[in-house]
């Protein structure tokens, strides 16, 4: 069978089992006796074993098994949860979403899995030794003939009432699955028309799967051996069965004592097995899980989606542009336009939708991840997670992870303190590191923030004139805040022994680039002492944006409506210059100027001819604004980001293009790389 | 008419799987459940010919399902989707009425041979 086409979806399903079973293992931890977890945690393995078994992938499988028959004595509280089984368990889950992840590489599992299965099993038997293993069928040759007392009265009282009697040979074919269930299929059809005597082996091992391929049956029935033929052999799995008729002549022999026993034994079972499957059923039935209907859509269908959207958008664009200058004035005319207006809004707004994603996709896996490392770096941490509903695109969430593990990683490396010198400071032991998400406006705000020792700006400038990040003259114009900032640099880092945990060699910098790559910033609170937050702040989506449009030397620009704080038009002697640098003040401030010509490495300064008149947008990067000069502004439109392609990744301070009204191309300016 | 099928079980994929191989068949999807509860509301309001229902799953499980919708309706047509190692549970279900069980992992002919079984 090819299964290619089911690997997709079992890479997803898989995923989102294993983040199932990594909060829930880690609830557990507080709450061991909580069995709505256990049954939770029981039921998502069981489930990735399936899948694994079907897929074929037999390590995640023999894995998933072991770890469920671990979490089934847990269960059946043959076994007490303790903090050395959850790590174990643990080990498991990060070898399983190792193996996820090779498979959606390579396609094939390429970690082995025996040693973490040594330790299930290990589990197993430290935890449960007094549990006796299980007895191989000990099954001795008896024969069906020896019959006691009141199994022969049975008989030969049927034997009066017009029934026979047979000896059953019933054989299952080599592959048979569950051959215990089609044992017990065999035997429960079979008593729907007629009377099981005695089975060799017993029924109780037949339900045990305590025999090999075949088993003997003594039946008493009124049907004919074809119809018993026909009874057994509809079942699956049943190769096939030999029909012996006997008559009252051969029925007298000794008894056995032994099948008693046999009898008592399968009561106390089906007993046993009533009560069980009540106790579970009772607990399955306590859960009120929330389950809407959802379809899967591969991400790459919504991105095609997205992009026949921006190309409807860009015509209806260039429709409008018509309109306006051939001057329709047709009543129809407009109402078509405003009727395509509304319908394509619509559909853009509706197609984001369907592209965002609650950004617990990511936050689900910090709490594992907080555990270890605070417990690695004996640190006592409470993390709480908000908003963790708030809705990203789906391709900024998907980014989003390695920034905030590196975020978090640096608070609790370096932000919090140790338990003793927390103490001596007069705070709590714990400390509280914050993640948050909250979408502001057009925009998404995610937090991290915690309440450790703060950033010492003379501590980071000192670093940063070692590293030579900067220079003695670079510092005297800095604010506090920029020289906080210095950490984004590349090549700086404030620990003093690169640690195993936050130093591997990324930075901060990397950090701000992916951010940034994102169309989003960030920037820093803190004080010393207090606590750091970082914010990251991000737009809800990459693909549609509002953008001013500005012309510069007779090209048109789009500047993103995001970063822009405002628009002025200035004279050239409110032009000023303070150390070498042209500035403006606006309403109090002094702010930066830059041409965009200069800036573009455009010649043609146009500007010059009209310097009576600058027009200056304001463009605001976190707590920093600089004035672009531009040629003139033109208008302020929805624009619909194109990537400029593999070849043209790095042009400094173009991030993309976009398609205008009139089918012109115009290019998005990158500016927060200006400030 | 094509035999009309619904599929219960909590994993999508699984679901797909199943769903695949007997529409190939010719057998028609009429719907699917992810747990005991949707598959009994889905049994009384479509009445479907056959129900493929897993054991292990949310909310309510296969077995209880199996009771509830045989309570209703004796006739219903029920085939369990197992896993190995749960034999217990598939006997307990064969108890309680349902027709036939597959073993995950599935093989095609393995499932078409018990539905073919059970409605063909």
């Amino acid at each position: 069978m090819d299964m290619s086409q089911y690997l997709r979806m079992f890479l997803d399903e898989s995923e989102e089992y294993l983040q199932t079973l990594n909060q829930s293992l880690l609830e557990l931890e507080h709450n061991p006796s909580d069995e709505q977890l256990i049954n939770n945690i029981f039921r998502a393995a069981h489930s990735l074993k399936g899948m694994a078994a079907t897929m074929g992938f037999d390590r995640m499988a023999n894995l998933t098994h072991e770890m469920e028959n671990v979490l089934d004595r847990i269960r059946a509280k043959k076994m007490v949860l303790t903090t050395g089984i959850v790590d174990i368990l643990f080990k498991c889950l990060d070898r399983l979403d190792k193996l996820v992840k090779e498979i959606s590489h390579s396609g094939a599992e390429t970690s082995e899995v025996d040693d973490i299965i040594e330790l299930l099993q290990n589990v197993d038997s430290i935890k449960d030794g007094a549990a006796s293993p299980t007895v191989k069928s000990t099954s001795v040759e008896v024969d069906l003939m020896d019959t006691n007392s009141d199994e022969q009265s049975t008989i030969i009282s049927h034997l009066k009432t017009d029934y026979y009697c047979y000896v059953l040979d019933v054989e299952l074919v080599k592959d048979c699955l569950l051959k215990a269930v089609r044992g017990f299929m065999v035997i429960k059809n079979l008593k729907e028309a007629g009377v099981v005597v005695k089975s060799i082996p017993s029924l109780k091992e037949i339900e045990d799967e305590k025999f090999d391929y075949e088993f003997k049956i003594l039946y008493l029935t009124k049907e004919s051996e074809k119809e018993i033929e026909s009874i057994v052999t509809d079942i699956t799995d049943v190769k096939g069965i030999q029909i012996v008729r006997i008559t009252e002549d051969n029925l007298t022999g000794e008894t056995g004592p032994y099948i008693e026993n046999g009898i008592q034994e399968v009561a106390a079972a089906v007993e046993v097995a009533s009560e069980e499957s009540e106790e579970s059923n009772a607990q399955l039935t306590q859960q009120d899980l929330k389950i809407t209907p959802t379809v899967r859509v591969d991400i790459d269908k919504l991105d095609s989606l997205m992009n026949l959207v921006a190309e409807l958008l860009i015509n209806k664009t260039r429709l409008e542009e018509i309109s306006n200058r051939m001057n329709v004035s047709n009543e129809l005319f407009g109402d078509i336009l405003q009727q395509l207006d509304r319908v394509t809004m619509n559909l853009q707004h509706t197609v984001m939708q369907v592209r965002m994603v609650p950004i617990e996709r990511i936050f689900n896996r910090f709490p594992r991840m907080v555990r270890d490392l605070s417990k690695e770096l004996n640190k006592k941490v409470n993390l709480i997670i908000d908003g963790a509903e708030t809705e990203l695109d789906r391709s900024i969430i998907d980014s989003l992870g390695d920034p905030l593990v590196h975020l978090l990683r640096n608070a609790i490396d370096h932000g919090i303190e140790d338990p003793e010198t927390r103490k001596k400071a007069g705070k709590s032991e714990f400390a509280e590191l914050r993640l948050s998400a909250a979408q502001k406006g057009n925009e998404i705000l995610i937090q991290v923030t915690d309440d450790g020792r703060g950033l010492d700006a003379k501590k980071i400038t000192k670093k940063a004139l070692e590293r030579g990040v900067i220079t003695r003259d670079d510092l005297t114009k800095m604010s506090d805040h920029e020289k906080i900032m210095l950490i984004f640099r590349p090549g700086f880092s404030t620990s003093e022994v690169i640690s195993d945990i936050s130093g591997r060699g990324v930075g901060l910098d990397v950090v701000r680039k992916t951010v940034e790559s994102l169309d989003g910033h960030i920037y820093i609170d803190t004080e010393l002492g207090k606590g750091t937050t970082f914010n990251i702040s991000l737009p809800l989506t990459l693909a549609i944006t509002q953008a001013l449009l500005v012309k510069v030397c007779d090209e048109t620009y789009a500047i993103p409506l995001s970063v822009i704080e405002g628009a002025e038009d200035i004279t050239a002697e409110q032009v000023q210059m303070v150390q070498g640098q042209e500035v403006f003040v606006l309403r109090g401030h002094l702010i930066p100027l830059v041409w965009s010509h200069k800036l573009l490495g455009l010649s043609i300064p146009d500007l010059n001819d009209n310097t009576e008149q600058l027009s200056v947008v304001v463009i605001g990067t976190g707590k920093k604004q600089v004035g672009l000069i531009v040629s003139e502004l033109i208008n302020q439109q929805d624009i619909v980001i194109k990537s400029l392609g593999e070849f043209l990744i790095d042009v400094p301070h173009i991030s993309g293009a976009t398609i205008l009204g009139d089918g012109e191309v115009a290019l998005i300016l990158d500016v927060r790389n200006i400030a | 008419m094509a035999k009309r099928v619904l599929i219960v079980d909590d994993a999508a994929f699984m679901r797909m799987m199943i769903k695949n191989i007997l529409t190939e068949a010719g057998y028609e999807i009429i719907a699917e459940a992810e747990n005991g509860k949707q598959a009994v509301e889905k049994y009384n309001e479509l009445k479907p010919d056959l129900i493929t229902m897993d054991i292990t799953m949310p909310e309510m499980d296969g077995i209880s399902a199996v009771r509830e919708i045989l309570g209703s309706d004796s006739g219903a047509k029920i085939i369990m989707c197992s896993a190995m190692g749960q034999q217990a549970m598939v006997i307990e279900a064969i108890q309680a009425g349902a027709k036939d069980f597959i073993v995950k992992p599935f093989k095609n002919e393995r499932v078409l041979e018990a539905v073919n079984k059970v409605i063909g």
